[in-house]
């Protein structure tokens, strides 16, 4: 079992605690956050033995193998770096860092100590997630031509109203503020299909009612953009106001699309009238039915094995980052590259929506 | 004396404020998250001209803008709390803030706190079915089992009674049961929890340990006023209604539900199956209801309020008229 301590002691904690659990693979052995009341509650309900205000004093005292790193993003560079110097290896919450700059600092970190360093993109091993994977392995859809995404945000539930009532919020200080926040699970499906030289263009927008306060006020809730490699475009929409709240990704190939439904737990190929006139017209909603319905019954199938809990996708990300801990043969189960990119897109968006008039 | 009323913007928080200058106060400090709602300070000031009044906007999670909240005060009424989202960020709005709150008011030289807590904090898994409920009943040591609201609750007193050895504040200590009215939440989970259409009616003949809003309110400023240091109340009206009365008049009153009723015995036995699947299944359906919580919360009580009646509150809205009112606006609201 892998010995694994947890920086930081917010709400997504108890998300890493449960799911290091499940995977059976390690021991929560210790929690840490410079919030002694903080690592109390976590380590209380938990049931952790090990409680730290300083990191170094946990990782002096534990012989870590993994920590998590689940602070917020402007800390997660020092905290990655010294936890890999003392020979650990590091999962981190995203976003991956507060930059691309910083990003490519804590690969290099990684590489420099031989240290296994990933990152919660979750969604790519969501069930639709690992089809698409699988899909485009085999080449069933051949090249992809475009891709669009739609992420939804409900600033009326509980992270929203954190968000929307402490213009204190680590998020206000985030350079992309919300969309910060978030362009990581929208990002992280398409990077692995747009190259490095790409463009992007990007327009953000506040629709909510001002609040008066200047922090709060400066947030946009509204994003819009489009990422061009010369050979492949994504689109992609970040709503707080569209509903009902998406989470969907389209992929466009030069042989077939499929629509992706990460909240439905979904993926079917797009309608196509395969048969000719009036007549060939009415199969496709027949055709899209019967697909949706497999989906459901496969994820009844998952329900009964227990792998449909919310957070499933990240027990599978984290087996697969524990394999690669565990054997130098194994490949991260996020390839740097697409880390680095994410970091990169995210810095580009941020600094586009800054050029919108 | 300068009084201040934390989370005065809020549901019950508003009505303190008022309940405190109905009683006398004459110079109140509104704590409020970010700015007061709309017309609530005015309001107050015009029902209330000779009094002073002024807010104060301050996040209790950080503490550089906490001296400027407790300068002056004498007496704080810490009714913010966090009632909602994950188990971490209630913790942290109840029990951190509070921190924070207590060691600026110490430091500050305030001498009386009085702390909205809740019936969360009793062990009452031990008491005999139709016992008594007052403030004798002993406290949870730890609170986890209670679940997030609990357990901050619990934290949040032992905070209290630290700093009060630390700082030797005045320490009174409130414990509403289920606080209702206009702007209210309308279902309790005591009465039962809507699931997959269907309203379950959990509660069943058990006695709703209910308080009016406004009544509740008069109830703090009161004990702000009159309790002696050290002491703790339970806050719950005349005339309280069962579990399944409540349910029948809210479908009558505001809107029909689709209602299963689920009997003691059943819950009981549903919840130890939810926590069996809850560990078998790695928690894909959470364990909302545990046996204890069940013993806690759904076994008949009778609830007692002797100990507030004999430092002079009376419940001034009676539960008839308090339903009446509360229902009306849910009705508006639907």
């Amino acid at each position: 079992m892998l010995r694994i301590g947890i920086v930081g002691c917010g709400k997504i904690a108890d998300g890493h605690v449960e799911q290091i659990r499940a995977t059976g693979r390690g021991e929560v052995v210790a929690v840490c956050d410079r919030e002694p009341l903080m690592v109390e509650q976590l380590a209380e309900r938990m049931r952790v033995p090990g409680r730290y205000t300083d990191l170094e004093a946990m990782l002096a005292a534990e012989c870590l193998d993994v920590v998590h790193v689940a602070t917020p993003p402007d800390s997660h560079l020092p905290i990655a770096r010294r936890a890999m110097e003392a020979g650990c290896h590091v999962f981190m919450e995203k976003p991956f860092a507060l930059t691309a700059e910083e990003a490519a600092a804590i690969l290099e970190c990684a590489q420099a100590h031989a240290r296994r360093v990933s990152v919660n993109y979750l969604y790519n091993f969501e069930t639709p997630g690992l089809e698409l994977a699988g899909l485009m392995a085999a080449g069933k859809l051949g090249e992809v031509v475009h891709l669009d995404t739609h992420y939804g945000y409900n600033l009326s539930g509980d992270y929203g109203l954190a968000v929307m009532g402490d213009p204190g919020h680590w998020v206000h200080r985030l350079p992309g503020k919300l969309f910060h926040n978030v362009l990581d699970h929208v990002l992280a499906k398409i990077v692995p299909y747009v190259g490095d030289g790409f463009s992007v263009r990007a327009r953000a927008l506040r629709r909510r009612p001002a609040t008066g306060n200047a922090a709060v006020d400066a947030m946009p809730d509204e994003l819009r953009f489009i990422i061009d490699d010369g050979a492949t475009t994504a689109s992609g929409m970040i709503s707080a106001h569209g509903r009902p709240v998406a989470h969907t990704l389209k992929v466009v190939g030069t042989q077939d699309s499929v629509e992706l439904d990460y909240a439905a737990r979904t993926l079917v190929p797009s309608a196509r009238q395969a048969q000719p006139s009036a007549l060939g017209r009415l199969f496709p909603p027949w055709v899209q039915a019967a697909r949706f319905a497999g989906n459901g019954w496969r994820n009844l199938r998952r329900f009964g094995r227990h792998e449909f809990h919310y957070f499933q996708p990240m027990r599978v990300l984290l087996a697969r980052f524990y394999d690669a801990v565990a054997d130098d043969s194994r490949a991260d189960p996020i390839p740097h590259e697409h880390i680095l990119r994410t970091c990169r897109m995210i810095d580009a968006i941020v600094a586009d929506i800054g050029r919108t008039p | 004396m300068k009084y201040l009323v934390t989370g005065s913007g809020g549901f019950l928080g508003r009505r303190i404020a008022r309940s405190l200058l109905a009683q006398g106060v004459d110079d109140l400090r509104l704590h409020v998250r970010q700015r007061p709602p709309a017309g609530m300070v005015e309001a107050l000031q015009a029902e209330f001209p000779q009094a002073r009044i002024e807010w104060v906007g301050a996040n209790l999670l950080q503490r550089d803008g906490l001296p400027a909240l407790v300068a002056g005060v004498g007496c704080v009424v810490h009714a913010a709390a966090g009632m909602r989202g994950a188990a971490a960020d209630m913790f942290a709005n109840s029990v951190v803030g509070t921190r924070n709150l207590l060691e600026a008011a110490g430091e500050a030289g305030v001498k009386r706190i009085v702390q909205i807590s809740s019936f969360a904090v009793y062990r009452t898994d031990g008491l005999p079915r139709n016992g008594v409920h007052d403030e004798s009943v002993p406290l949870e040591s730890v609170g986890v089992d209670k679940g997030p609201y609990g357990y901050a609750k619990v934290r949040q007193e032992q905070l209290l009674d630290a700093c009060r050895d630390r700082f030797g504040f005045e320490t009174v200590v409130l414990r509403p049961g289920v606080i209702y009215g206009e702007g209210g939440g309308a279902l309790s989970p005591r009465v039962g929890i809507g699931a997959l259409g269907f309203f379950f009616s959990l509660g069943g003949g058990a006695t709703l340990p209910l308080t009016y809003v406004e009544n509740c309110a008069d109830a703090v400023a009161v004990a702000a006023l009159r309790a002696p240091a050290g002491s703790a109340y339970n806050v719950v009206d005349d005339d309280l209604p069962s579990c399944r009365r409540y349910l029948r008049e809210y479908r009558r009153s505001v809107r029909r539900l689709r209602t299963l009723p689920l009997p003691y015995s059943l819950l009981l036995q549903a919840s130890r199956m939810l926590v069996w699947y809850n560990r078998r299944s790695k928690g894909q359906l959470p364990a909302v209801f545990t046996p204890y919580v069940v013993r806690s919360m759904y076994r008949p009580l009778r609830y007692a309020n002797g100990a507030l009646k004999a430092i002079g509150w009376t419940p001034g809205v009676s539960t008839t008229a308090g339903l009446e009112r509360t229902f009306r606006y849910l009705r508006g609201q639907s």
